[in-house]
């Protein structure tokens, strides 16, 4: 319709004109001219009233409407207590569930740091390899880096890395991160007591700043918030460093979604762990993540360019090195390094079965409101006849879905921070478990614009059909007849049925989607990891932490496999410095390998694990060639290695590995043995090829070391002998967690366990909901037919008979939803089996669904409890109908 | 339905029926506001008042929604004056609510009048 905006002042002209005209009038009636005009406006009444009105009239009728709108949406809210609670319900759980899913996306993704300031300038700097990997850093690297970058506020590096803290025998462990002095001037943290590192601090001299900064959390936990604590000592790894001050309580630490309590200059780590003062000036010693802070006004493409450049000139400089490679930056939750890596996979897929989880509400919901439109069929054409514009009940309709959502969203809001901290019960066992952020946050801003957009969505998808219902709603037959026009009826009928298939095809995609995730999952549990873990009691020490020199280490090594080999019930002890499966990344070395020409830019930095003899035995790892390390391969014997099958099908194809000549280390190794391939990272990996060499021939200050212990029977059952043995070779080693090698391995399957078990629950809201829906619809349809129903029984036809019809429709129905569900199903898997997941900056990648994909098993059974719910959800209704008396069923109108 | 309250009680009546009234009105040909309103008052035998600030803004409502378009012009007695015409819309819709109307006030009718035989 043509719509010119029309101006004040042309109304005010209007006005003018007419009051004119008006006393014309009235003069010529023989009214004197003036009193003709005072006449006139005396008329008219308040010009400055209409002309506001003028101004005022769309925005004041909108207002007006909307109150009257949501004032009768609440009434007619109160009057159907059932309908509301039902819908209400609905809607909170899709809601509660969506927001939830979104919290920890926006916690892992979009708000990775917290405490920090302008967090959108900080990225993460990586060191490329010459295969394109990204690894991270070495401390000359970052000197680089810091001094040299002229687009950047600052670069700081950090490693993550447990200390002891206390005296001897009550030391506890915590987690921290030994980080570069400038840590915290560059991530912008504040105080929340004391002072943090001070530019006097930011130096590269090994063991000059014996202080530290703790966590609040561990501030309360430990010292009750007492600031009297700043400035006295703290016991660290049997070193006293100063406590200088308390980080913000919103910092964490610089690793998403994990909490760390204590930053220790990097530099201290030659005092704390013994680490002497070449290994930090080793440019090979890539362990180092950084993060660095673009300038104000430095888009990331020039800061990028800028380090890559530098790299590229680093590289060359550093030939002997770092020959070929790179570094780049990116945005903080693009990290390939901790546990948001992990998570991001099943965190998308999660995401999308919430859609899912929404359709279905949005089904049910517009299922709900069409039922009722058609009851309130006659209200609407009254209205309409008295006037209403079609529009305006539109609106009314839509007013009363925005209402219902709304409410929705309030009660699903009100349990997300619940919900959201639910994510911790499904974090990893073993070290880490910890260090997961275990703060409930309340609902952040985003979480609830996401939340109101959502229910924006869904209160108008829900609303859109029953009032385009009314839009078509022809006035006249409505308010003579009944009310149930035969083929406006049909119409909706075939509107509504299209719905309930629909609900089912949905339900049908979420419940088959949990049902795979949960089978592969438990396929991968019963997948072999080449290893024995039943039986084996695992602890980490963590002996640099007590000021143990590498020799002293070796020392107590050798002393506690005496004396647990003598223990009873004990038949095999071993360590190492990386635990198979373990949640912690896996190191690696750069090989030079005899008689192979790797390709350019091949990346020739293998995974490695240093262990002792009895390793391989101990885990009934068998040797395919060759043989095992002895006691006699030690540091006055040629170095030697052991290589798996995958190392030799990729580097010695066709050769004899034996007698081969590896490089690493800086020194040349001989392959004495092959060992069989077993699982290393994950337990969907193929085999990459792995390497082992012996714990007294490369065993260096920054390795950790991994104890295993076999036993006949309960490996808990040695605990106490490990812990009694343990404090008798020193009071100051303490046993923190050991635990059976079959639980710890289970970190592994963290993120098929979270999408497992998340998209299981998701699965059975899905189906909840649409057996809700699926039985609202089907006992509201039977209900209208309660008429027609009477009518047969009354011509003679059997219960039986009409019950059938009534199920058969039903049956049908869902018949449809199965199998336009189940093509949806084959599409989507198709999608999600393309997922895969990183465990480290090395890119092991695993798939996140296992080979079932296509497991017919799961698609039955998920289609089968369908079936049965629709049957349920049709007879009850229908033998409600079939009982009905026919006579009865006749008169209801 | 729009129940209008207290103060607007008489827009409410005039809601249905003021609208109706105009485009009535403007069947005969164009005109402006002011003639509008006379036309109204004598033809319900000054049963009606127009309240002329209402009329305006309902001639505004339904130039907005198309029913019927405005010009500025000069009036008979050379008085600058903005006129009204019917537009095909309008004219339907004029059709729609008499239709509309007659039948509310025969059902009315049937219900208030003493004489009720159809019951």
């Amino acid at each position: 319709m043509p719509r010119d905006r029309r101006n004040a002042d042309d109304f005010a002209d209007e006005i003018r004109s007419h009051l004119e005209m008006e006393a014309d009038e009235l003069e010529s009636e023989g009214i004197p001219r003036s009193e003709a005009e005072r006449q006139a406006k005396a008329a008219f009444g308040s010009r400055a009233a209409a002309s506001e009105r003028f101004a005022l009239r769309h925005r004041l009728l909108w207002l007006d409407n909307l109150r009257q709108d949501v004032r009768f949406g609440i009434r007619m809210m109160r009057r159907n207590p059932a309908f509301t609670v039902v819908a209400v319900l609905t809607l909170a759980i899709g809601i509660a569930a969506s927001a939830t899913v979104f919290t920890w996306i926006n916690a892992v993704l979009l708000e990775p740091l917290g405490g920090v300031t302008a967090p959108n300038r900080l990225v993460t700097v990586e060191t490329v390899t010459s295969n394109g990997e990204w690894v991270p850093n070495s401390y000359p690297d970052f000197i680089d880096f810091r001094d040299r970058l002229k687009l950047f506020d600052g670069i700081a590096v950090t490693h993550m890395a447990a200390f002891s803290v206390g005296k001897d025998d009550h030391a506890e462990r915590v987690w921290g991160e030994l980080v570069s002095g400038n840590f915290f001037a560059v991530l912008g943290v504040k105080p929340e007591a004391g002072r943090l590192f001070l530019p006097s601090e930011y130096g590269d001299t090994p063991g000059a700043y014996p202080v530290a900064v703790i966590s609040d959390r561990y501030w309360r936990s430990h010292y009750a918030a007492d600031p009297a604590v700043i400035g006295k000592t703290m016991r660290i790894n049997q070193h006293e460093l100063t406590i200088v001050g308390v980080a913000a309580a919103a910092f964490h630490g610089s690793i998403p979604v994990t909490s760390f309590d204590l930053w220790v200059p990097y530099m201290e780590q030659s005092v704390l762990n013994g680490v002497q003062g070449w290994m930090l000036r080793d440019r090979h010693d890539r362990n180092m993540l950084g993060i660095a802070r673009l300038k104000p006004g430095v888009t990331e493409e020039q800061a990028r360019g800028e380090l890559k450049a530098l790299a590229d000139r680093m590289a060359v400089a550093n030939a002997d090195v770092s020959e070929g490679m790179s570094a780049t930056l990116m945005p903080l939750w693009k990290s390939p390094h901790g546990p948001q890596g992990l998570l991001l996979g099943p965190l998308r897929i999660l995401m999308g079965v919430c859609v899912l989880v929404l359709f279905i509400v949005c089904a049910n919901i517009t299922n709900l409101l069409l039922a009722r439109a058609t009851v309130r069929e006659r209200e609407f054409g009254a209205r309409i006849a008295l006037g209403a514009g079609r529009a305006r009940v539109v609106r009314q309709v839509m007013t009363e879905s925005l209402l219902l959502t709304g409410a929705g969203a309030l009660l699903g809001v009100a349990a997300t921070p619940w919900l959201s901290h639910a994510l911790r019960y499904l974090t990893p066992p073993g070290p880490t478990q910890s260090l997961v952020s275990t703060d409930i946050r309340p609902p952040h801003f985003s979480v609830l614009v996401f939340t109101a957009g959502i229910c924006l969505v869904v209160g108008l998808v829900a609303g859109i059909s029953p009032a385009l219902q009314v839009r078509r709603m022809e006035t006249g037959p409505r308010l003579n007849d009944g009310g149930r026009s035969a083929t406006a009826g049909r119409k909706r009928n075939r509107l509504r049925s299209v719905l309930v298939a629909s609900e089912v095809a949905l339900a049908l995609v979420a419940m088959v989607g949990a049902g795979l995730f949960a089978r592969s999952f438990q396929q991968t549990l019963h997948v072999d990891p080449g290893f024995d873990p039943n039986h084996v009691l695992l602890n980490q020490f963590y002996l640099s932490t007590n000021g143990y020199s590498l020799a002293q280490r070796r020392e107590f090594c050798r002393r506690l496999e005496e004396r647990m080999t003598s223990t009873p019930g004990v038949t095999d002890v071993a360590y190492s410095d990386g635990v198979p499966l373990g949640f912690e990344p896996s190191w690696w070395e750069e090989l030079r390998i005899e008689g192979y020409a790797p390709r350019p830019n091949e990346n020739m930095n293998i995974f490695r694990n240093v262990i002792s003899p009895g390793y391989l035995p101990l885990l009934h790892i068998p040797m395919v060639e060759g043989r095992n390390f002895t006691d006699q391969d030690n540091e006055n014997t040629p170095a030697v290695m052991i290589v798996n099958q995958a190392f030799v099908q990729r580097f010695l194809p066709g050769r004899n590995p034996i007698g081969v000549r590896v490089h690493g280390w800086g020194d040349w190794f001989r392959i004495v043995g092959v060992a069989k391939d077993s699982k290393y990272h994950y337990l969907g990996e193929s085999a990459p090829a792995y390497f082992y060499v012996p714990f007294r021939q490369v065993f260096r200050e920054d390795m950790n070391l991994a104890f295993y212990v076999r036993t006949q029977g309960d490996p808990d059952a040695v605990l106490s002998t490990l812990r009694a043995q343990t404090r008798a070779i020193d009071p100051g080693v303490t046993v923190f967690d050991a635990a059976p090698l079959k639980e710890f391995i289970g970190a592994s399957l963290y993120p098929q366990k979270v999408a497992a078990s998340l998209l299981t629950i998701m699965g059975v809201i899905a189906l909840v909901l649409a057996a809700v829906g699926l039985y609202s619809v089907m006992a509201y349809s039977v209900a209208q037919r309660t008429q027609e129903i009477g009518v047969r029984m009354a011509l003679g036809a059997q219960r039986g008979q009409v019950l059938w019809m009534v199920i058969g429709r039903g049956l049908a129905l869902t018949g449809f939803g199965l199998a336009a569900g189940g093509a949806l199903c084959i599409a989507a898997v198709k999608i999600i089996a393309g997922v895969s997941f990183t465990n480290s900056g090395m890119g092991t990648h695993a798939r996140l669904l296992g080979d079932g994909s296509m497991d017919g098993a799961v698609y039955l059974i998920a289609a089968g409890i369908l079936m049965v719910v629709a049957m349920v959800a049709t007879y009850l209704p229908a033998r409600r109908a079939a009982a009905v008396e026919p006579m009865q069923a006749l008169r209801t109108d | 339905m729009p129940t209008h309250k207290e103060e607007n009680d008489r827009i409410a009546l005039l809601q249905g029926t003021l609208d109706l009234l105009i485009l009535k009105t403007l069947l005969f040909g164009a005109c402006h506001g002011q003639g509008i309103a006379r036309s109204i008052q004598r033809q319900s035998e000054e049963a009606f008042f127009v309240d002329h600030g209402s009329l305006y803004l309902a001639l505004q409502r339904l130039e907005e929604g198309g029913l019927i378009t405005a010009k500025w012009g000069v009036s008979e007695n050379n008085r600058k004056a903005r006129f009204y015409t019917l537009t095909a819309r309008g004219r339907s819709e004029l059709t729609a609510k008499t239709d509309q109307w007659s039948r509310l006030t025969r059902a009315m009718n049937l219900i208030l009048s003493p004489s009720n035989k159809e019951a």
